[in-house]
């Protein structure tokens, strides 16, 4: 797998900026010593896009396409690229198709990586809650889009792991061990359902990628990573797997009793960004949620991606017009007080 | 398709994971894995196969356990001991397996999930005191690890002892009240989660010959109405493994086999366990067959040497 840091700059660097950047980083990195993780660290930019998608028959892959070059991802960045999509897939229930991520949400991100020159795209997932990912992915609808599309779909949850040191140190675990498919690709795309979460506030793009953890050596429900803490997990596992793009299924999402037990929320919004924390703070705040009050955005700031508002730039619909307040439960505490002031 | 067919088929389909040196792979031309083997070990058994073939995998089962009796998915994940119960049903009648079965026995019944005190407010629930077993040590007791250690303690006679009664209160106690059974959690925030075959399968598997019917007829009932449409391996596997601990093993069950295996053109070749528990669920159908889950209810209770 290759990461954004693998590729070749574009920018025309001079000797002179790197002898200057040398020193600037020598001080910081001294003064770091006596200051708290985190101080010096120079503001982030990152870069979303929101388009409006009011339902699930509209030209999804012309409207990816057309976000993607928006954020500056060209067909020579991914020509030849292996794709992996990994959908949020948690369970199936009658009525309740707002659980997963939407299968022609899938197919339209497949079209629009291939027609943008990739050089195959698989969606894989490991379901949390069921051992019998199979049924999940036929249950979901997916398993139609997918076989009609010939595209292959793998269940990670028991694919033989490799190991990667945690370079997020949030829990006690020294290493992570991803799903040895993640070798032979180039780019792993998370493609969340906007939903809230009745342990976290809100689970996005960062929160999807708790499917990537092999169950075979984390359990179900991903157990070991709840035990690590939940919020401390996501953001270990966001730092060691630096994933390269997310897309945000908010054309349906889930409000209330979230991930599973909610109500369906028409936003009618496809939210997108090569940066994580950046994407899932621009869907907090088409949610109504500040991000800052969900523990796991509010430590990223800065570190992983930037979550101000300053801090991202907008592009396509501006976050005001397509903004809805999702239902918060004052029950629940991760829930409690989060809503956008 | 009639049961001698299914075994047939069965056998090729498994003899295509099995390695020169003994165990299976998870697919095909894949390396060894120790829940695949034990898994393709009961079905090979249940198929009436190679004896040479399965007295080899035991003893590669044997040599992958770990000093205290587990064993594990990695080496990295020494808690992943999971496998530790499929092991147990495995060595089941094998004299050369006798002392690792032991070892592995002592290890389930030293060894329990995470449990604690439910506060008043707690978001759960379930009473999180009674003891089962989990995935990955250090984490809660679930509900198929927990039917999986049942089975395997109960194989080995011990269906009296403290530990195996605790765990079947713990399953009851885990039942969702209109019926069936999910990885584990039964209300979270006031709300009534979704019941799931596969984990249903196991739970009943777990309780049969343990508790009355009527203690678990709301999910008798869920799975009898949910394995129809069953189209993957893992839920139809154990929902008719379930239905045949209680004697419901369901007249289109082979047709229903049949679809599953046909639906591999779908999903691509099914893996190991996958297709393993596919087969014991269907043969478990036959009253001749030996799955380990007819044995379990044989067994005389024998003290822990």
């Amino acid at each position: 797998m290759t990461n954004r840091q693998d590729q070749p700059s574009t920018s025309g660097i001079t000797r002179r900026d790197v002898l200057k950047a040398s020193g600037v980083g020598l001080m910081l990195g001294i003064s770091s010593l006596f200051l708290p993780r985190g101080y010096l660290r120079l503001p982030q930019q990152a870069q979303t896009f929101v388009s409006n998608v009011d339902h699930y028959q509209r030209e999804i892959a012309e409207i990816l396409m057309r976000g993607m070059t928006e954020l500056g991802i060209s067909r020579q960045e991914l020509r030849g690229k292996r794709i992996l999509l990994k959908p949020n897939l948690v369970e199936t229930a009658s009525g309740a198709p707002h659980i997963n991520t939407h299968p022609l949400v899938l197919r339209g991100a497949i079209e629009a990586f291939l027609r943008m020159g990739a050089a195959t795209v698989m969606v894989a997932e490991g379901p949390g809650h069921r051992r019998d990912t199979l049924a999940v992915y036929e249950e979901s609808g997916l398993a139609d889009v997918l076989t009609e599309d010939g595209i292959t779909f793998h269940d990670l949850n028991y694919i033989t792991g490799y190991e990667l040191p945690n370079t997020g140190g949030q829990t006690t675990m020294k290493t992570l061990t991803f799903p040895g498919l993640f070798q032979e690709v180039d780019w792993i795309v998370s493609m969340a359902k906007m939903k809230t979460h009745h342990w976290t506030g809100a689970t996005l793009s960062m929160k999807n990628l708790f499917g990537v953890m092999p169950g075979m050596y984390y359990g179900w429900p991903k157990n070991v990573l709840h035990k690590m803490g939940i919020q401390n997990s996501i953001l270990d596992i966001n730092a060691t797997l630096k994933p390269h793009f997310a897309i945000v299924d908010g054309i349906i999402g889930m409000e209330g009793d979230g991930p599973i037990m909610g109500s369906p929320k028409q936003v009618g919004v496809l939210v997108m960004g090569r940066n994580l924390p950046a994407v899932d703070a621009t869907c907090c705040r088409i949610m109504g949620i500040d991000p800052y009050k969900v523990s796991y955005l509010e430590r990223a700031d800065n570190w992983l991606g930037p979550i101000r508002e300053g801090a991202i730039e907008q592009r396509g619909e501006t976050i005001a017009s397509v903004q809805t307040n999702f239902e918060l439960i004052d029950t629940i505490p991760a829930q409690q007080g989060i809503r956008l002031g | 398709m009639g049961f001698s067919s299914l075994r047939t088929l069965g056998s090729a389909a498994l003899l295509r994971r099995a390695l020169p040196g003994g165990g299976f792979s998870s697919r095909p031309n894949g390396q060894f894995q120790v829940d695949s083997t034990a898994w393709g070990i009961l079905a090979v058994k249940a198929i009436g196969g190679s004896e040479d073939l399965l007295d080899r995998s035991q003893r590669v089962v044997m040599r992958e356990q770990r000093q205290d009796g587990r064993l594990c998915m990695s080496n990295s994940h020494p808690d992943s001991y999971w496998p530790t119960p499929l092991a147990i049903l495995a060595w089941h009648d094998s004299q050369p397996c006798r002392d690792a079965q032991q070892r592995a026995l002592r290890f389930l019944l030293n060894t329990t999930g995470v449990h604690f005190p439910r506060e008043s407010d707690a978001p759960s629930a379930h009473d999180s005191l009674l003891k089962g077993w989990p995935w990955v040590g250090g984490t809660h007791s679930w509900v198929e690890p927990t039917a999986l250690c049942i089975m395997a303690l109960r194989s080995a006679g011990h269906g009296q002892h403290e530990r195996v009664q605790e765990a079947v209160r713990m399953l009851l106690n885990r039942q969702l009240p209109h019926g069936g059974w999910n990885y584990g959690n039964t209300f979270v925030f006031g709300k009534e989660l979704h019941p799931m075959p596969e984990s249903t399968g196991a739970a009943l598997a777990g309780l049969a010959g343990s508790v009355d019917r009527d203690a678990v007829l709301p999910s008798l009932h869920y799975l009898q109405s949910e394995a129809t449409r069953l189209q993957t391996p893992i839920s139809l596997g154990w929902s008719l493994i379930g239905l045949a601990c209680w004697d419901l093993w369901p007249l289109t069950g082979s047709a229903l086999v049949e679809r599953c295996l046909a639906n591999q053109s779908r999903y691509g070749d099914y893996d190991t366990t996958a297709l393993s528990l596919l087969y014991l669920g269907a043969l478990s159908g036959d009253k001749a067959a030996r799955t380990p889950f007819q044995i379990v209810a044989r067994q005389p209770t024998v003290a822990i040497e």
